[in-house]
């Protein structure tokens, strides 16, 4: 495999970082595309590292990029691929939130952020839905589809019973403990 | 509100979820219900402006470090965002392909899975807030039903939203 230098891999996360919306999904995407074209990584280490990074707390992209970044470069591939894939997409993000603030007087503006906020509660729960459904695997077998739905309305029903979130993901993970799939 | 007490409840919310927007329902908690350092209406613009730009679902945690604490929050925001990644190196390192193990992704699996419905609950206060008329009811159960059944990108659903609430204001 060749090394690439670490101005190269930088690079890179940066562009896939500002030109890719959407995401964690097409982000994998477009980073498996372009590390299979200059061949700065083996299929089996992209699996391992996408695998455990659904198994990493947070943003599993960014899990995912810091994975792949250090099976290239090390420690320093790891930091510069995070780093890139985020700085310039948290300035633009602060800019965005900084053009609402500025613009929230004018009717104009807040036709639109009322339009924008009644869809990001929309994504967010098609978002929720989707979560779901990635974990229902081998459609028209009850019993997978069943465990996955169980837990997501059983957590949401206990969000009021009071218990805090931390406490339904406690109740989760013991839930996934010993109640494993066939 | 102070810095580090900022990434200390936003990387706590950060190390608990399993996916981009999964943290919502803790941030929530900490800074509407507990702390009233935003409101709900703030939290769903920083969800918003995360879902505009491009970067991942979780980067809204930026926007709430900006809302809650100025530009030192949102670094404080992007430091929590970034922090949980670098986990996976020693994952990697120690576990390997180890971590197929049935048990290990059973009970990831259901922490996912607990996430969908703890993000479906923080939805529901977010849409008291939101919901205020038919027209932006019909804009969430459309939204809902581009992601969830014709999976558009979300840019192209805020796009959408985007250019509704301008058409809505001039007629």
């Amino acid at each position: 495999m060749p090394r690439p230098t670490l101005p190269a891999l930088t690079r890179l996360f940066t562009r896939v970082g500002i030109t890719v919306f959407g995401g964690g999904d097409p982000t994998i995407a477009i980073l498996q595309r372009e590390f299979y074209r200059r061949e700065w990584l083996s299929p089996e280490n992209f699996a391992i590292a996408f695998g455990l990074a659904r198994l990493t707390p947070g943003t599993n992209v960014l899990a995912f990029c810091a994975a792949t970044a250090w099976y290239i470069l090390g420690v320093a591939g790891a930091l510069a691929a995070v780093l890139a894939i985020t700085i310039p997409a948290s300035v633009l993000v602060v800019w965005i939130t900084r053009a609402y603030d500025l613009t929230a007087h004018y009717r104009l503006a807040q036709s639109v952020a009322n339009a924008l906020l009644a869809a990001a509660v929309g994504t967010m729960v098609g978002a929720a839905f989707l979560l779901v459904r990635t974990q229902c695997v081998g459609k028209g077998n009850t019993g997978r589809w069943f465990r996955p739905a169980a837990i997501a309305i059983g957590a949401f029903l206990l969000t009021f019973a009071k218990l805090t979130p931390l406490q339904v993901i406690g109740i989760a993970a013991l839930a996934g403990f010993f109640w494993t799939e066939s | 509100m102070n810095v580090v007490v900022l990434y200390l409840l936003l990387v706590k919310a950060t190390l608990t979820s399993f996916s981009g927007l999964a943290s919502l329902p803790m941030v929530r908690n900490d800074f509407v219900v507990r702390r009233h350092v935003l409101t709900d209406r703030q939290l769903n613009t920083a969800v918003a402006a995360g879902r505009i730009g491009p970067g991942p679902l979780g980067i809204y945690v930026v926007s709430v470090g900006y809302l809650a604490g100025g530009v030192p929050g949102a670094c404080a925001g992007w430091l929590a965002m970034i922090t949980p990644a670098f986990l996976i190196i020693p994952m990697v390192r120690f576990l390997g392909r180890r971590a197929e193990h049935p048990r290990a992704r059973s009970v990831a699996r259901a922490v996912l899975c607990a996430g969908a419905g703890l993000m479906a609950s923080a939805a529901v206060p977010l849409a008291r807030d939101a919901v205020g008329n038919p027209l932006s009811i019909g804009i969430l159960v459309a939204s809902f039903v581009l992601i969830a059944a014709a999976r558009i990108d979300s840019l192209w659903v805020m796009l959408g939203a985007a250019v509704i609430g301008v058409l809505a204001f001039q007629f």
